[in-house]
């Protein structure tokens, strides 16, 4: 966007034109006029923030603009409304201290570009609104928009239509036009055609338009939509073994970012597979025989996303008709028809197998003009193709191997895909043709832009301070052979083993007891206990010998059967609250592997009794971080499960944690209230007072779910913690927390395309206006592109400055105990991921809370 | 108008056509007036041979919202046809005469010509008959004579409708083109009426002409359109794209023979007998069909291969389907590099293990440069500097 054309957009439209309710008033502007969306009553009252709205925008002109909004469908696919970037959710202007600036200081300058490319429109640029009138009044919106169009030379070439609204990327000379065309028969229709809008480069309405117009641009590219991106069919690559397909493409956005409209543009891949369900109903029948074959299957389908042959549509298979096969009838029309005759007259597709049974879909889309759902629908397996991956293939190594292969791009392929579109998009002549006629086109490379890279962190332990290197973000051999913050000693534990793995079960034992000394733990023998492989004697040794004053429990597992990690968890974690470790036998097969692995084991075992391995310096005092993710469970019925995880101590080593599973109907932050008046009430009882600063990272956000944070969980969050009191009235901080994102940051090093380094912060250009953002780069990877996580921080009245907040949160990186380096979120989302992850996978209950106060989850 | 039909005309016609193509199997398509690209859609699905597909109308409005609907489909990526098959469509009128559109096998004029002024009518006839000269035109109009049975109707059934013919106008005009042109004609249609009403004839009259002479065009080169404008072309994928079928053929060979190398190991596994291996049952039914199991091969182990012999992948139905000849897919897969095979060409070879997940300690170079300063060791306090230390 130009500058002119911005200044305009900021402000009101020209003279006596009408003016463009759609402009998205700049952040400077929103100083001056603090609310444009009004929060709903009784929500986020905070100290200056009630003040009433000085009509910069008025409700009615925000209702005309939506209206328009639900209307400009043009070539749009599927009818959710659902949006998906947020957009409208205006936080930072209720937040004083960020209003003016949202950037840090910290750090060293670094130099890097990022896959956003900008959109320009020519000088003066805006989108003209016009509303058409029929007089006689025509219904037929096919020949409403041909008895338009007759006057293609009045009203240009580029022009969007719904059959009532028409968008114009060019003024006509007059307010009103009256056109007269004549319908085939002669009839005189009179249309006019009234300006009602004029929407600058900026406003809601313009932003979907060129989203809508670059999915245009991708269509003329030869590319394929699939749910909400695309992907080039042309050039797919195979796993043959498993007959996987796999599509690389593009997730694209345009929006309105901090200083200039860009397009968002990641490579994406898509997992296609060539075999359809009949092919996999076979396979299974081979592989479990008749009998287990009906049980099987539905385990192994139900749940699954299929793809049909003769169109592109996707269904669940929610169930299997076991009595139906192709011969069965459904009524079409008023005639009864076989699945076998349909398919022949109407896709000339044949049915081979006749005996094939179908499967079910519970459709809950709408049907033709908002009628109720049309009931089930039965698809015949032989047209259905599978789609994605299942979790078996998830599980297994080397396919994992071979998409990653394919998949994984380093900084330097990823970077040269992006600017192979963005060559593909200057060249085609469609393209351009279609760009220019709307008067637009895209900066032709990749933004550059400048971040900082944050100082490294010191670790702290057992009274010594080390650095780790910046570049593997890993304190692993740093670590080694320093004592520990605070060690449990292990006098009275517990070795399950089976038969076979005596062996392994003696030498990690040997192991375990060399490799705790130097770390400060105290190491009794444990109790060997040998159970047969199977897994209710495994319970059963469970419930013979796990006592009250049992400290540890060790399993050592034949295989990675999840049944068995299940038993165990379960009994441990609900029935009779122990801290147990599960280890494969496989992994310590290896005997020069196994110090490795047994210094993990240590540190994991010590961490689930309570004990504390390192910490960072953290510049705030009475401090309490929360951090809250969800894990949705398909299996048992799509429950969703919550956890909730917050700091007991200074140093971030302590942690009170506790899960809920969510209820039906029931939004995850109820159920999570509890919790946090819980959570409070541990952190009093550590440090015999409340938290006067509390920041809560929000991690588990879907995409279109911001507004719901903003105005439903927030408000929750400070009623639960009014409930300590009246006269409690700590600080608080909402930081929405989101891991997939697509926006990617490149570095240039040694004249290399690479990663930024862990601790690179960027907080201009590509942030949104409205919100109070920044993105963090903290771990390092060693394949493939890092990706940086998105922190929002939605509420905040800590008066904490950005560049504070940015370091903490790094900080906060540096504290998951299952892993000794950076992570991606700060620990207590990774710790509340974890937890949500094992309930969720595992236990399929509330933990014991005898529990809460350790990470007995890890 | 309510449609007394069931199924209704329209889908009579569109069925009408689809039975022609499947019994005369023409290879190149044209459909006159495709509008909403109904036909043109239908027929994608009802190939019966189509090579190439084209629909001409006249409102490129109309073509530019429904060209998407004529996409290849995500299952013709995952399961490419046989046969090749461009679909393109032009905005045109049939009374101009386009080079390109010579040569076709079928041309279809579903509900067309009666929109048409009789004059237009006329160049109709010279375009479609005289210069374009299809193997075979079908024209469909309706039959006036069967008006006064549509309730309700007063007039012609369409605004837009030019003339509505009796049988013998429509007869006149078509024996008159088969007179000037060299074709023969013969009279059918679709929707009858019941009882005596039988004699006013079907609702919809068609005329099928068939040309009466050889045409040379046919196998012409496609030429570029000079009078047409191209609105939208797509080239289906195909297994006689090269690239495409050698694709789709290693992957069903790669398949086939990861299969037989994870039975085979399996079977070792259990019986840890690695002597003897008995064919599959499935294998030796086929190779039974096939006349004995003589040439069978086992799967055998060579150090860290496993050979799976070519004779096994090529009892797989799928890969017959694909290739005419064991020597032919031995000529296909010796040229591909994904594919590693014994100098000889009878045997693949595939990996014995699987990688093993590795899990050894990179130890990092030490030489790694350091981004940034290392925090500095001056003990800071935020709460100090917010000046908020007092309720502490």
């Amino acid at each position: 966007m130009t500058g002119r054309a911005r200044a305009r957009s900021r402000g009101r439209g020209r003279g006596q034109e009408p003016a463009a309710p759609g402009a998205q008033p700049s952040v400077q502007q929103e100083a001056a006029k603090p609310v444009m969306h009004t929060p709903p009553e009784g929500q986020l009252v905070g100290r200056g923030r009630q003040k009433p709205a000085p009509g910069a925008m008025s409700e009615e002109a925000m209702l005309q603009i939506s209206a328009g909004f639900q209307q400009v469908k043009i070539g749009e696919r599927g009818g959710r409304r659902r949006d998906f970037h947020d957009s409208g959710v205006h936080t930072r202007q209720l937040m004083e201290h960020v209003k003016e600036s949202k950037t840090g200081v910290s750090g060293t300058a670094i130099e890097l570009r990022a896959n956003f490319m900008r959109l320009l429109s020519r000088p003066l640029w805006a989108l003209y609104q016009y509303h058409v009138d029929y007089k006689p009044p025509m219904e037929s919106r096919r020949l409403r928009s041909a008895l338009l169009f007759q006057h293609e030379e009045t009203l240009g070439k580029a022009h969007t239509f719904d059959g009532a609204i028409l968008f114009l990327p060019n003024k006509l000379h007059n307010t009103e036009t009256v056109l007269c065309s004549e319908t085939r028969n002669g009839e005189k229709v009179e249309i006019t055609v009234t300006l009602t809008n004029e929407l600058p480069p900026s406003s809601p309405v313009c932003l979907q338009f060129y989203n809508i117009l670059f999915r245009r641009i991708l269509r003329i590219l030869n590319m394929q939509q699939i749910g909400r991106h695309y992907y080039n069919p042309d050039d797919p690559f195979n796993i043959p073994q498993h007959r996987l397909t796999i599509w690389p493409g593009f997730v694209t956005t345009i929006l309105q970012y901090e200083s200039s409209i860009m397009l968002c543009t990641d490579v994406s891949h898509k997992v296609l597979r060539s075999e359809t369900v009949l092919d996999f109903m076979y396979s299974l029948r081979q592989q479990c025989g008749d009998q287990r074959f009906p049980e099987a299957c539905t385990k192994e389908l139900v749940g699954l996303i299929i793809l049909t042959k003769y169109n592109n549509k996707t269904y669940r298979i929610d169930d299997i008709a076991w009595d139906h096969t192709p011969n069965n009838t459904f009524k079409k029309g008023d005639t009864e028809i076989s699945f076998k005759n349909y398919f022949k007259t109407q896709y000339s597709l044949d049915i081979t197998d006749g005996n094939q049974v179908l499967l079910v879909s519970h459709v809950k889309r709408l049907g033709p003009s908002g009628r109720p759902p049309p009931g089930p629908a039965m698809l015949v397996p032989e047209f259905c193709y599978l789609t994605g991956l299942t979790d078996k293939m998830r599980a297994d190594f080397n396919i994992m191997k071979d998409l990653a292969s394919h998949t994984r791009l380093s900084p330097e392929q990823r970077e040269s895909r992006i600017n192979r579109l963005i060559s593909n998009i200057n060249r085609n002549a469609d393209v351009q043709n279609e760009l220019t006629t709307w008067g637009l086109s895209f900066e032709n490379r990749l933004l550059s832009m400048n971040g900082r890279v944050l100082p490294s962190e010191r670790i702290i332990q057992g009274g010594r301070a080390y650095e780790y290197s910046p570049w593997t973000a890993d304190w692993t051999k740093e670590m080694r052979g320093l004592p520990l913050i605070s060690c449990m000693s292990l006098d009275n534990w517990l070795m399950f083993y089976t038969r076979r793995n005596a062996d392994v079960a003696q030498s990690l034992l040997q192991t375990l007891n060399k490799v705790s000394g130097p770390m400060g733990i105290r190491m009794q023998r444990a109790i060997m206990i040998e159970y047969e492989d199977r897994q209710e004697s495994l319970l059963r040794a469970l419930q013979q010998n796990v006592a009250r004053e049992t400290q540890m429990v060790l399993v050592i597992l034949p295989t990675n059967r999840k049944d068995k990690y299940d038993c165990v968890k379960k009994y441990l974690c609900v029935d009779c609250p122990t801290p147990s470790q599960c280890v494969v036998s496989r992994t310590i097969s290896k005997p020069q592997a196994l110090m490795t692995v047994a210094t993990k084991i240590a540190l994991q075992m010590n961490c689930k009794m309570g004990g504390e391995l390192w910490s960072v310096e953290v510049p705030l005092r009475q401090l309490m971080i929360v951090g809250i993710d969800c894990y949705h469970d398909t299996s048992t019925g799509k429950r969703s499960i919550g956890a909730l995880v917050a700091s007991l101590n200074q140093g971030m080593s302590r942690w009170f944690s506790k899960c809920v599973l969510q209820n039906r109907g029931q939004e995850i932050i109820d159920a999570l209230k509890g919790s946090l008046q819980a959570a409070l009430k541990a952190y009093l009882k550590y440090n015999n007072s409340l938290p006067s600063r509390i920041i809560v990272y929000r991690d588990g956000v879907g995409d279109g779910m911001l507004r719901s944070v903003v105005d439903y969980e927030v408000p929750q969050i400070m009623q639960s913690i009014k409930t300590m009191g009246q006269d409690y009235e700590p600080k608080l901080s909402v930081v929405v927390v989101k891991k997939r994102i697509s926006s990617r940051f490149f570095a240039r090093i040694d004249g290399k395309i690479a990663n930024p380094p862990p601790g690179t912060v960027i907080d201009t250009e590509v942030t949104r206006p409205e919100w109070y953002d920044f993105f963090i780069v903290s771990q390092a990877v060693r394949f493939g592109c890092v990706a940086p996580t998105h922190y929002n921080v939605v509420f905040d009245s800590s008066g904490l400055k950005p560049d504070h907040m940015q370091r903490l949160t790094y900080k906060l990186c540096h504290m998951y105990y299952n892993w000794q380096g950076i992570v991606r979120v700060p620990a207590p989302c990774q710790y509340a991921h974890k937890l949500a992850f094992l309930v969720g996978q595992s236990i399929h209950k509330e933990p014991n809370m005898n529990l809460d106060d350790f990470l007995y989850y890890l | 108008m309510t449609t007394p039909f069931s199924p209704p005309l329209y889908m009579q016609r569109y069925q009408f056509v689809i039975d022609y193509v499947k019994t005369y199997r023409p290879k190149k398509v044209i459909d006159f007036g495709c509008a909403e690209c109904c036909l043109l859609k239908k027929l994608k699905f009802h190939r019966n041979g189509i090579q190439l597909l084209v629909g001409v109308d006249i409102n490129s409005v109309v073509l530019l919202k429904r060209m998407h609907t004529l996409a290849p489909l995500i299952s013709d990526y995952l399961q490419p046809s046989d046969g090749p098959l461009t679909i393109e469509l032009y905005q045109g009128s049939v009374t101009e005469r386009e080079p390109c559109t010579r040569g076709f096998d079928l041309v279809t004029c579903v509900e067309l010509i009666e929109h048409l002024e009789l004059v237009e009518v006329a160049s109709f006839s010279e375009v479609v008959f005289g210069y374009m000269s299809p193997g075979a035109v079908i024209v469909s109009t309706p039959n006036s004579e069967f008006n006064p049975l549509l309730p309700g109707l007063r007039g012609f059934r369409n605004y837009d409708h030019k003339f509505e013919w009796t049988r013998a106008e429509f007869q006149t005009w078509a024996h008159n083109v088969c007179r000037d042109y060299g074709y023969s004609v013969h009279f059918t249609g679709v929707g009858e009426a019941v009882g005596h009403w039988r004699e006013v004839g079907f609702c919809t009259q068609i005329a099928v002409f068939q040309r009466n002479f050889h045409d040379s065009m046919s196998n012409a080169e496609r030429l570029e359109p000079s009078v047409y404008r191209l609105m939208y072309k797509v080239v289906y994928p195909s297994l006689s794209d090269n690239n495409i079928y050698q694709r789709t053929l290693v992957n069903e060979v790669l398949y086939e023979a990861q299969h037989l190398r994870q039975e085979w190991l399996s079977r070792m596994d259990s019986s840890n007998n690695a002597h003897f291996c008995a064919p599959p049952l499935m294998h030796l039914f086929q190779h039974g069909a096939e006349g004995g199991t003589r040439d069978w091969q086992p799967v055998y182990q060579q150090g860290g291969t496993i050979c799976v012999p070519l004779a096994c992948v090529w009892s797989s139905p799928r890969v017959r389907a694909l290739c005419g000849s064991v020597q032919r897919l031995r000529q296909e897969l010796l040229e591909d590099e994904r594919v590693r095979m014994s100098a000889d060409g009878t045997v693949l070879n595939l990996p014995a293990a699987e990688e093993e997940e590795e899990e050894k300690e990179v130890e990092e170079e030490e030489d790694v440069k350091a981004v940034s300063v290392v925090a500095n060791s001056v003990e800071e306090d935020w709460d100090r500097e917010l000046g908020c230390c007092g309720n502490i």
